[in-house]
């Protein structure tokens, strides 16, 4: 079993490009392409994806640029990195070849956290909204490497959460002896992510293990939990675990305060849904 | 053990990199093979080599397209590019359309290409008057870039980071140095996305830009947002709202220092007094001490037109 958590670690270390959703492919290469599209236009393009936010986290946060890891925000990427590196990492992206129902899914609720983290930064008053926003983004990154790099054993994954009625993590636990939370944690280590980012990711499910960012992980845990609850995109299993005490306490949340939370989020998720159909259907013209 | 200079080969041709890959890699190279030219410029990016290696057996504006983009970029310029050539062509060959910094024939001769490999490097480390920490010109193309301006339309604007010295005394010179990577980065952005022009760093926390005098106002604009965006990064929750920290200034005195700004002086080259670059400066550093009495980041404008 020790063995299969090695494997894990090196094939983390080893990814080279993680493949992004042909829908928004196709419109940011319209987007890169469109000499008047503005700073602001591509930087909310990229965060409505987390593989392309990410690897724009990456390269920035790269040695070769020097800002030591420091650069937790896309449009703070944007503003160092150019449009011009920006749009062509873009068109050098690879895509998924099939739209599956778990990728549509993933895609939908990495995107979902990413919104309603921005609600609970906001309403809550929370210090640096916009890196709570890409840490929710990014959150759940570990199951696109699952998905991607480790094809069998996600489908032996999704056959024992039926099978068994497990969570997502169970399984993962049984199976991989890791979880998506420390695949992510791996995998924005080695890409010297900023240190704001990488405890969200590697503690979303044990916010108590959060000891330099709890707040950020607060808010990111709550926001993956209400997005499950929503019944917004698919992120591997059906189960809405409850809020964990320690994010209760450090965001100093109340009934009152959550449900106008949820209310808010509710109304944007319509948004992103929207977006979501019309970007879907994007894919549906291309094929 | 000192780390695989790492090579990156562009070319349709797949035979002609594997083979080549080869050779270089027997060499002790690492090497990267691209046969698809829309993925280059990213995967250069993404993960920067120390030299590149590109096919020119067709002359077409994809490939002029990555050379130039790379050659365009402060921070990507400094990467050697080869270009491999076929024999029959070189005699005839455009190099204007092509800014290279050497070339190979082909069919390759290993030992030479070997040789144009460690040589390139070492010209790139020589030749270039290039700041170290930014990758931007330094102040022999500053010079010729102000001359080439006089009695143009242009505004040539003079950089300078408000409250550096203690930053750098309290924080420490490698954070100094990322604040003076960042403000290098801003700028050059700013400049290129304009619609290009010339940015170099003049050395410590003075920068130049040359646009043209019609787009100078916006691209201060830019550059001053852009830098109160990325800023507050370097600074701790609690310096942050309270807009200072506390620090010992020279004398030893306990003092509130506030959080980083940039002033910016601009001097328009096309007024009948500006007529060498001597002139220039001398008009912005007075322009950047009226700057400097802002609390707040701002450019001032030379509106004296006598």
């Amino acid at each position: 079993m020790e063995d299969k958590r090695r494997e894990v670690r090196h094939i983390v270390r080893n990814v080279k490009s993680l493949p992004t959703i042909p829908g928004i492919m196709a419109k940011l290469n319209s987007i890169a392409e469109d000499e008047k599209a503005t700073v602001n236009e591509i930087a909310r393009l990229i965060s409505s994806d987390q593989i392309l936010s990410a690897k724009v986290l990456k390269l920035v946060n790269s040695p070769f640029y020097g800002f030591s890891r420091r650069v937790s925000t896309i449009s703070n990427a944007l503003i160092l990195l150019g449009v011009n590196v920006v749009k062509s990492l873009i068109l050098s992206s690879s895509i998924f070849e099939l739209m599956e129902k778990n990728v549509v899914g993933l895609w939908e609720h990495s995107m979902g956290a990413g919104v309603a983290a921005n609600v609970i930064a906001r309403r809550l008053n929370l210090p640096e909204p916009e890196e709570i926003s890409t840490a929710a983004l990014i959150h759940d990154i570990g199951k696109v490497i699952i998905k991607i790099e480790l094809k069998e054993e996600f489908g032996n994954l999704i056959s024992l959460i039926k099978e068994k009625d497990m969570s997502m993590r169970e399984a993962e636990r049984e199976l991989l002896d890791t979880d998506h939370a420390e695949i992510g944690d791996w995998l924005a280590k080695s890409w010297l992510l900023p240190e704001k980012l990488i405890e969200p990711i590697a503690f979303h499910h044990d916010v108590e293990k959060s000891l330099t960012q709890p707040t950020k992980t607060s808010a990111v845990h709550l926001a993956d939990i209400l997005v499950k609850a929503s019944g917004f995109g698919f992120s591997g299993d059906d189960f809405v675990p409850k809020i964990h005490p320690a994010a209760w306490a450090k965001l100093g949340l109340t009934e009152e305060l959550l449900e106008g939370i949820v209310g808010e989020v509710e109304e944007k998720l319509v948004e992103v849904k929207n977006f979501s159909i019309e970007v879907q259907s994007t894919d549906d013209t291309q094929a | 053990m000192t780390p695989k200079l790492r090579i990156t080969l562009i070319s349709r041709e797949k035979n002609l990199v594997d083979h080549m890959e080869l050779r270089l890699e027997s060499k002790g190279y690492h090497v990267l093979k691209l046969t698809k030219l829309s993925n280059v410029l990213g995967f250069i990016y993404s993960d920067p080599p120390d030299i590149i290696i590109i096919d020119l057996s067709n002359d077409d504006s994809e490939t002029r397209g990555i050379i130039k983009s790379l050659k365009d970029d402060s921070y990507f310029c400094i990467i050697p590019v080869m270009g491999l050539l076929k024999e029959s062509v070189e005699e005839s060959f455009e190099w204007g359309n092509y800014p290279l910094d050497d070339f190979i024939s082909q069919p390759v001769k290993y030992p030479e290409l070997f040789n144009r490999i460690t040589l390139s490097l070492q010209r790139i480390q020589r030749v270039f008057d290039n700041n170290p920490l930014t990758k931007l010109p330094g102040n022999t193309s500053i010079q010729q870039a102000i001359e080439k301006a006089l009695g143009n339309p242009m505004a040539v604007c003079y950089i300078d980071i408000n409250n550096f010295k203690p930053y750098n005394d309290t924080y420490g010179f490698a954070s100094g140095d990322e604040v003076i990577r960042m403000v290098a980065r801003i700028m050059a952005n700013a400049v290129r996305e304009s619609g290009g022009g010339f940015a170099g760093h003049i050395g410590g926390d003075d920068f130049v830009f040359i646009v043209s005098l019609e787009g100078a106002e916006a691209v201060c604009k830019t550059i001053i947002d852009n830098f109160n965006t990325i800023i507050p990064d370097l600074f701790g929750d609690e310096e942050k709202s309270k807009g200072y920290y506390i620090a010992r200034d020279r004398k030893g005195h306990v003092q509130k220092i506030p959080l980083l700004g940039i002033s910016i002086g601009v001097v328009p080259t096309n007024t009948p007094k500006m007529q060498h670059a001597g002139k220039v400066s001398e008009m912005a550093a007075e322009l950047k001490k009226v700057a400097k009495k802002s609390n707040k980041s701002c450019y001032v404008v030379n509106k004296r037109t006598y």
